[in-house]
């Protein structure tokens, strides 16, 4: 198991809501090779096994709340999501959901970064809008140098 | 004074498709029941024409991120009918071992973390998680047993990407599947332990009169393979399916109802597969069945549970006999000549029988798709459960009534990523 893991949520099918995938494919080469990148359609179930036993993991989802898309929020997510990020499901899906099955069961990495990236909606594609891309490169960037500076801790 | 009681259950798509479900009761007199929960992939067929044919397995798996291997086998399937190819030996069995690792990642989380907190008095399973920390973590670690099937013939858990037309794209050796070995024996015993733990379960009373649909194949439980029939008398081949079965539109709604035609609602899934290849399942499965309470044929939706259990079960076994009796196949797919034509593939999805149609044109483009989902099939069956579990619980308050008539329609565990969360509920007294 990696120490630290990026994961991507979001479906390439479903437009806007592949940012997450996006992002990971930006990161790809750019984070040192031990660093795992993994793609989630967001079962929480999935998301749970792939953080299991790490000690940071970042997580980039697509959020629709109301506020700009192409906006870029980075929280500590060990303490839950925003309400407004939830979505009050029974079926398990969502890093809202993750976190707080995480929680239950005391599977949760020590340190959890997540990204939300605002996005209008949902509409089948196969691209993101210029808006929600340019957000991807941000969210990157961000990651980049986050990553850099936990390589520069541990080493 | 007129007594009116309106029910919904609003839906949100996050990832795909829209729905919601609606109730009308005036006067204990149910005026209306409109449930819809899924909206066909019409965008992936649409997306699919004009795209090479060996796209379609791959594509196609983005439809649901929990049962992408059901995708991707119908549609190699599909297209090997109409290439005229078969794949048999170990390439046959691989296939049917992929499948059992979907089967029982997909039951594992239906049943431990969205069904049991309906029975044990739960909102959620993060809920259940925090009473029953144990009996999650079994959940948990069952369908991670099945993930690692998927990863290891899939090449990745999350769509995977190593199934093609005519087999896979790499075999594994006998060692790599002896990997899986240990984790399928306590897998197995978790199983049971799984059976055992959902029959003590409280069901409501519920005997309907479904008419069941399911592959069948005369010497093992369906995975890919088979004729379709039914309870009553139905018996066809897949290539019969469309003029057997029909998706009409509904006009109160963008949804599409599927019927057998001149007759009505059918029921896919764990109950019927169950109901309809009883006799196919492993003697241990049969047994442990027999001992939950279960008689050969299942009419009880809410004990749907038990019967997804009872599958899981079989579904480890079936893994670990494929996995003894492996030998690699000398190619890892069969070769294949491109031309033009139409094919079919029907494969048992763990929500039930997934349907797809494809016509390629003479250089392997797609002419045009045809994908018709489980959960799109069960939709009037739902329909008709809410209302006979609405007639049967109409003495119920708002809110036990509204838990009841979720919980009917997770009996069908209804295709999350490809519909639905509850986002909310309101109870509107007229």
């Amino acid at each position: 198991m990696a120490e630290t893991v990026v994961i991507g949520v979001g479906n390439r099918m479903m437009g806007d809501d592949a940012v997450g995938p996006a992002v990971l494919d930006r990161l790809t080469g750019r984070v040192a090779p031990d660093i795992a990148l993994i793609e989630s359609v967001g079962d929480a179930t999935h998301l749970l096994e792939s953080w299991r036993d790490t000690r940071l993991a970042v997580v980039v989802d697509a959020v629709v709340s109301g506020g700009v898309p192409g906006s870029v929020r980075r929280i500590d997510g060990r303490n839950g999501l925003p309400s407004t990020w939830r979505s009050a499901s029974t079926h398990l899906v969502g890093v809202a959901e993750a976190i707080d099955l995480g929680a239950a069961v005391e599977v949760l990495p020590d340190e959890l970064v997540v990204y939300g990236i605002e996005i209008g909606s949902v509409q089948p594609g196969v691209s993101l809008s210029p808006a929600i891309d340019a957000a991807a490169d941000v969210a990157a960037e961000g990651i980049v140098a986050e990553l850099e500076g936990v390589t520069s801790r541990t080493a | 004074m007129t007594n009116a009681r309106e029910i919904s259950v609003e839906y949100l798509a996050r990832v795909e498709g829209e729905g919601s479900m609606r109730v009308e009761v005036v006067d204990d007199h149910i005026e209306h029941v409109e449930f819809s929960i899924f909206e066909p992939p019409r965008f992936f067929e649409a997306f699919l024409r004009g795209r090479p044919h060996t796209d379609a397995p791959d594509i196609t798996a983005r439809i649901c991120g929990i049962c992408p291997i059901a995708y991707q086998m119908s549609s190699v399937h599909a297209m090997e009918d109409a290439f005229g190819v078969t794949v048999g030996g170990p390439l046959r069995e691989l296939r049917r071992l992929i499948y059992c690792g979907e089967w029982i990642e997909s039951h594992a989380l239906h049943i431990y973390l969205l069904h049991a907190p309906d029975f044990l008095g739960y909102q959620s399973g993060i809920h259940m998680a925090a009473d029953h920390r144990d009996v999650v973590e079994r959940g948990l670690r069952l369908k991670k047993a099945g993930n690692a099937i998927v990863g290891l013939l899939g090449g990745r858990e999350i769509h995977p990407i190593n199934v093609k037309v005519g087999g896979f794209y790499r075999t594994p050796t006998k060692a790599e599947l002896e990997t899986l070995v240990p984790e399928l024996e306590w897998a197995k015993e978790a199983a049971i332990e799984t059976i055992r733990f959902v029959s003590g379960f409280t069901f409501p009373e519920a005997d309907m009169d479904f008419e069941f649909v399911s592959l069948s194949h005369p010497d093992e439980y369906p995975f890919n393979e088979g004729r379709i029939i039914s309870n009553r008398g139905l018996d066809i081949s897949v290539a019969e399916f469309n003029e057997t079965f029909v998706e009409e539109h509904v006009e109160r709604s963008n949804a599409l109802h599927s019927r057998i035609r001149e007759r009505g609602a059918y029921h896919v899934g764990p109950l019927a597969r169950y109901s309809l290849n009883f006799d196919k399942l492993t003697p241990l499965a049969q047994n442990l069945a027999r001992e939950a309470g279960l008689e050969r044929v299942c009419m009880n939706p809410f004990k749907s549970i038990v019967v997804r259990s009872v599958e899981t079960l079989y579904a480890v076994e079936e893994a670990l006999r494929i996995i003894d009796e492996y030998e690699p196949p000398a190619a890892p797919a069969v070769p294949y000549t491109v031309k033009e034509g139409e094919g079919h593939g029907a494969t048992e999805a763990p929500r039930g029988l997934l349907y797809h149609r494809y016509r390629v044109h003479d250089d392997g483009r797609i002419a045009d798709a045809q994908i018709v989902p489980p959960t799109a099939q069960n939709q009037l069956t739902i329909e008709s459960d809410l209302r006979y579990v609405l007639e049967r619980h109409l003495d119920l308050p708002d809110e036990e009534l509204a838990w009841v008539l979720e919980q009917s329609i997770r009996n069908y565990d209804p295709c999350i990523s490809c519909a639905t969360h509850f986002l909310d509920l309101t109870v509107d007294r007229g």
